[in-house]
């Protein structure tokens, strides 16, 4: 009898295990490297010890523990795992277009763990990425923060589950495209995306209020009280009212960026992050002082009319003004060199090289809330780190080898010519595309909702 | 004189009372196909009573559409009918866990003038779980005799429509005298399939939208429950939706959830973890990697009754360069791995079955056989269609299995059913019999003869018949060394006239001949496969389109006139 209960002990212990280790960490002892630890300054021929996912030690002549790898990193450069605040890869629907608030859904419903585009991005030394939701709505869906462990099958193991929740807003043009001049409903003007936040946000005060009183109304004794009509849309808006969940806002004008911020302060909301945010240094002391910064592009822009008044300037301008920026990529081809692109603002603006490299490492890791947990190189966090030849900011500069949790999902040396992990049995050729334009992804799904919009107006972007 | 009269009177009679009892026959069977004994009895057949049991020697008796027993020493009824069943091998008649046979669509409602594509009705936007598939099929449609040709007796059918289509019912494909109806409202039938140009219009709309219908489906019957007992409150809102998805909340009918994908599987699955109703997952095509999700799930599996088509890898070419070589292998591995899913599912140990939404009827048989060639076990093949099947449906006390009390649905095949050569003879459903031409194997051909023996080249005539009306062009067939190439002429789907298209796959058999062609209807293209016989000139056959059935195909060939040398 203990025996076969000893058996069976063992048995679910080992079930137990099974389930929870599905997410691989790794150790690995990292020799002789110029590290980049972002928060702390750049520590030469130092070595950075990791231990089940997680970073031991940061020093000078450390050895390694038994059964734990060496690598040799002389003369080359460690820097924390990139962090991409706006992105849309590994999601298999970008755009719920057919509402204005569609709050209620989420990208974690549909992450892909088989896009090619994320073992793409591990060669450019990005580890985590932010699947947002389309800006085709005032108010999107909910997005995945997504831990790039190229390989697992199980979209579970690609999402960071240890990451809060974000929501994407979208303000001008698409939102009143896609409703107003499409469908001819709210919004087809700013002031209607305005009217659209307030309206929703009020809405959703209301619910609360009727949910409170019918859980205070049915404890009571007999209580002959009807449930309200359940809503996750008027749900979710109220979790963001009451700061569980960080606003990712896509937007462009400092008068619809200031907007938001108004309302925002109205409403009491704090979480609050800009995307994209080209009119941002026109606003860059607002933003600094009242929400958790602005993630920009180094310099792309005039795709639009809403985006001709630009600067390359936008990045360096909001950081001198003491607004959290960070530089994202929203593009499948963009993702791949975003040291680069933060290397721009040294260019432009003559950011630090902390500064530059903060723009895509701490700042957008504190822009999704995980700060404590990634974006810098320290005792404790997350073993996120890229090993570079040559310095991350330069031109010449490669990724060697990307890390997640401690565990290496990238080696320039074992890159296969085919990273597919999965191949169509019926079609020789399946068509990948890199770079599909901006918006083309922003915006997918959406074009049934405008297409005579479209084909009066011929507009493109 | 009188003794003439008399005569007449009694040939008078005699015809009159003949006539009453004509009148008297007709009235009730005008049709004259009434069967003269429900009572069949089998004999001496080889009999596979259930999947692993061994052939057995022995009689099956019937009647009341019901097997009545199977032995050797059965007592047979004088109006037992006999059918020599020496050379017959006999199966349970194969169940469909989820069909789109002889379903129609309905129509698509119309869009009010105050349409507002943020927030549809329920109905517009494909949410429509009161409609039954009952409403929308019909036993008359060819498709229906074309899967029950291969075998088919019993089917779970799904009605077509959007995200949330409506309830299934499980019906015998028998005889059209009968309303042949098993269970109805045996399912939900959902999909990941979202409304164009409104909400919800994509998965992941269809999959927040999927969640708040069953949440407040689930308050909106708490709050009936307590507007029974308690005066004085609110009347709460009854809408359609909610009173037809009640018995999936209270888990008393299943969700059928279309999940081709493996990441759909996990999906659906994600889904029914949250809310917690039972779920069988349909029309499974990649699989593989989630076996140990759908086991622990304890969903139905119902796998759709088709293998990959071989283009890809038929277009591979030996002289490809080393580059394209790698990338022909991974397309080649991938191919094979998906012929043995099946197998790899009965290892898991999780018993399937199949549905045929989606699948022509024709490749059932050779889809089965690739399937057992590449690893899944005769037993557990015949059991996913069979016993199975039943098990999901919850139809096993009566169907399933060859035993006494269950349903009189069998197969009768000339061989062991899924031999290369084992042709259906007879299917029986509900106890009525239906009859099938079977042709008489093949003989090896000998060199020289055989291929190109008759003749085929030149341009034939042929007219053909489909429920759309009869059609006609012509069929001109070239010789190209060994093989034939050629043309096709017909009428024009989208528009008058006739359009061509080119043959392909031409393919003749000693006088058995096939080819296929693509027609372009409404910018979908549809592949047509025409097989059958040619005799002196004349060719008798049927053409499949699509998964649409198959109908009539006849054509003659035209004289030559070139003269033969």
């Amino acid at each position: 009898m203990k025996k076969v209960n000893y058996f069976l002990a063992a048995l679910l212990g080992l079930s137990i295990q099974f389930a929870s280790a599905q997410v691989k960490k790794g150790s690995v002892l990292i020799k002789n490297a110029t590290v980049l630890t972002v928060t702390n300054g750049t520590l030469e021929n130092s070595d950075v010890l990791v231990q089940d996912g997680i970073i031991k030690k940061v020093g000078q002549n450390l050895s390694a523990p038994s059964g734990v790898q060496t690598i040799d990193a002389t003369g080359k450069y460690v820097m924390p795992g990139i962090i991409d605040a706006h992105s849309h890869l590994g999601l298999d629907v970008v755009n719920e277009a057919s509402s204005p608030i569609v709050a209620e859904v989420r990208m974690k419903d549909v992450v892909n763990p088989y896009s090619i585009g994320i073992y793409r991005a591990l060669a450019g030394g990005v580890t985590i990425s932010h699947a947002m939701h389309g800006s085709a709505n005032v108010i999107g869906g909910q997005n995945a923060t997504l831990k790039h462990r190229y390989g697992s099958t199980d979209p579970a193991e690609i999402i960071m589950q240890d990451a809060p929740r974000t929501i994407k807003f979208a303000l001008g043009e698409n939102p009143t495209r896609v409703h107003g001049r499409g469908n001819g409903i709210q919004p087809r003007t700013r002031m209607g995306v305005e009217a659209v936040l307030r309206n929703g946000f009020n809405e959703a005060i209301q619910y609360k209020k009727a949910w409170g009183e019918y859980t205070t109304a049915s404890s009571q004794k007999n209580s002959t009280a009807l449930p309200p009509v359940h809503n996750e849309r008027l749900q979710v808006l109220s979790d963001i009212i009451d700061g569980k969940i960080i606003i990712h806002c896509h937007s462009y004008r400092a008068d619809e960026i200031y907007m938001l911020i108004n309302v925002a302060r109205d409403f009491g909301i704090t979480k609050l992050v800009f995307q994209h945010t080209n009119e941002g240094f026109k606003v860059a002391p607002e933003i600094a002082e009242y929400t958790m910064g602005a993630s920009v592009f180094a310099d792309w822009w005039a795709y639009k009319m809403e985006v001709y008044y630009s600067t390359a300037y936008n990045a360096a301008i909001l950081t001198a003004n003491g607004a959290i920026t960070s530089i994202n990529s929203d593009d499948a081809e963009l993702i791949r060199h975003l040291y680069h692109e933060a290397a721009k603002t040294q260019r432009y603006g003559g950011m630090t090289d902390d500064q530059a490299l903060s723009m895509i490492t701490i700042n957008p890791a504190k822009q999704l809330g995980i700060a404590d947990k990634v974006g810098s190189i320290e005792e404790g966090k997350q073993a996120d780190l890229v090993i570079f030849e040559g310095h991350p900011l330069s031109s010449y500069t490669v990724p060697q080898m990307t890390f997640v949790d401690g565990v290496k999902y990238f080696d320039i040396k074992e890159d296969a010519n085919d990273q597919r992990l999965r191949v169509s049995a019926t079609e020789m050729v399946e068509p990948i595309m890199i770079f599909e334009g901006h918006d083309s992804r922003c915006m997918q799904d959406t074009e049934s909702l405008f297409e005579t919009t479209e084909a009066l107006f011929n507009l493109n972007h | 004189m009188k003794k003439n009269l008399l005569h007449a009177g009694v040939f008078c009679l005699l015809v009159a009372g003949w006539l009453s009892s004509t009148v008297a026959f007709a009235q009730s069977d005008p049709s004259g196909k009434k069967r003269i004994s429900d009572t069949y009895a089998i004999t001496n057949a080889t009999v596979f009573t259930a999947p692993g049991q061994a052939g057995i020697k022995a009689t099956v008796l019937i009647k009341d559409g019901l097997i009545q027993g199977v032995g050797t020493n059965l007592s047979l009824p004088k109006e037992a009918k006999l059918i020599a069943g020496d050379s017959l091998y006999i199966y349970p008649g194969f169940i469909d866990g989820a069909s789109d046979v002889g379903i129609t669509k309905p129509k698509d409602p119309e869009k009010p003038d105050n349409f507002v594509s943020s927030n549809p009705s329920d109905e517009i936007a494909g949410i429509t779980p009161w409609r039954s598939a009952v409403d929308q099929y019909s036993s008359k449609d060819s498709k229906v005799e074309d899967l029950r040709k291969v075998g088919f007796t019993i089917v779970q059918i799904m009605p077509d429509g959007g995200m949330i289509a409506g309830k299934a019912a499980i019906v015998l494909l028998g005889s059209d005298n009968s309303t042949n109806l098993l269970v109805e409202n045996s399912g939900l039938v959902a999909s990941f399939r979202g409304s164009r140009g409104m909400y919800p219009g994509t998965a992941v709309g269809v999959m927040a939208k999927f969640r708040e219908v069953y949440d407040n489906t689930k308050l909106t019957t708490q709050r009936s429950q307590k507007y029974t007992t308690v005066a004085g409150l609110k009347r709460p809102e009854i809408t359609p939706t909610y009173s037809a998805m009640e018995d999936v909340v209270a888990g008393k009918i299943p969700v059928l959830f279309s999940a081709s994908s493996e990441l759909e599987i996990r999906r659906a699955i994600s889904l029914q973890k949250d809310k917690g109703f039972k779920l069988i997952l349909t029309g499974l095509e990649e699989y593989e990697e989630v076996l140990d999700v759908i086991k622990a799930s304890g969903a139905g599996v119902l796998v759709k009754l088709e293998i990959p088509d071989d283009k890809a890898i038929k277009a591979q070419k030996d002289d490809a360069k080393d580059e394209v070589k790698e990338l022909n292998a991974r397309v080649k591995e991938s191919y094979d791995k998906a012929l043995a899913q099946a197998g790899k599912l009965e290892a898991a140990g999780i018993p399937f079955a199949f549905t045929t939404a989606g699948v022509k009827s024709g490749d059932i048989m050779k889809a089965m056989r690739t399937m057992i060639a590449n690893g899944l076990s005769e037993k557990a093949a015949l059991a996913a269609l069979t016993t199975n099947a039943a098990t999901i449906l919850e139809i096993n006390k009566i169907a399933g299995s060859i035993e006494k009390g269950k349903i009189a649905n069998l197969i009768m095949s000339t061989d062991s059913l899924f031999a290369e050569d084992s042709q259906i003879k007879h299917v029986m459903v509900d106890g009525f019999i239906f009859d099938y031409e079977t042709k008489a194997k093949k003989k090896a051909s000998k060199e020289g003869e055989g291929k190109g023996a008759v003749k085929i080249d030149g341009n034939w005539d042929y007219t053909s018949e489909s429920p759309a009306g009869s059609g006609s062009g012509v069929l001109s067939i070239q010789k190209d060394g060994s093989n034939y190439t050629g043309t096709i002429t017909y009428d024009d789907p989208s528009g008058s006239g006739k359009a061509t298209a080119p043959i392909s796959n031409v393919v003749l058999d000693g006088s058995a001949l096939s080819f296929s062609f693509e027609v372009n209807a409404n910018g979908m293209a549809i592949t047509v496969d025409v097989a059958g016989q040619v005799d002196a000139g004349s060719f008798e056959g049927t053409m499949t389109v699509g998964e649409f059935g198959s109908f009539p195909f006849e054509g003659t060939l035209n004289p030559t006139l070139i003269a033969n040398k």
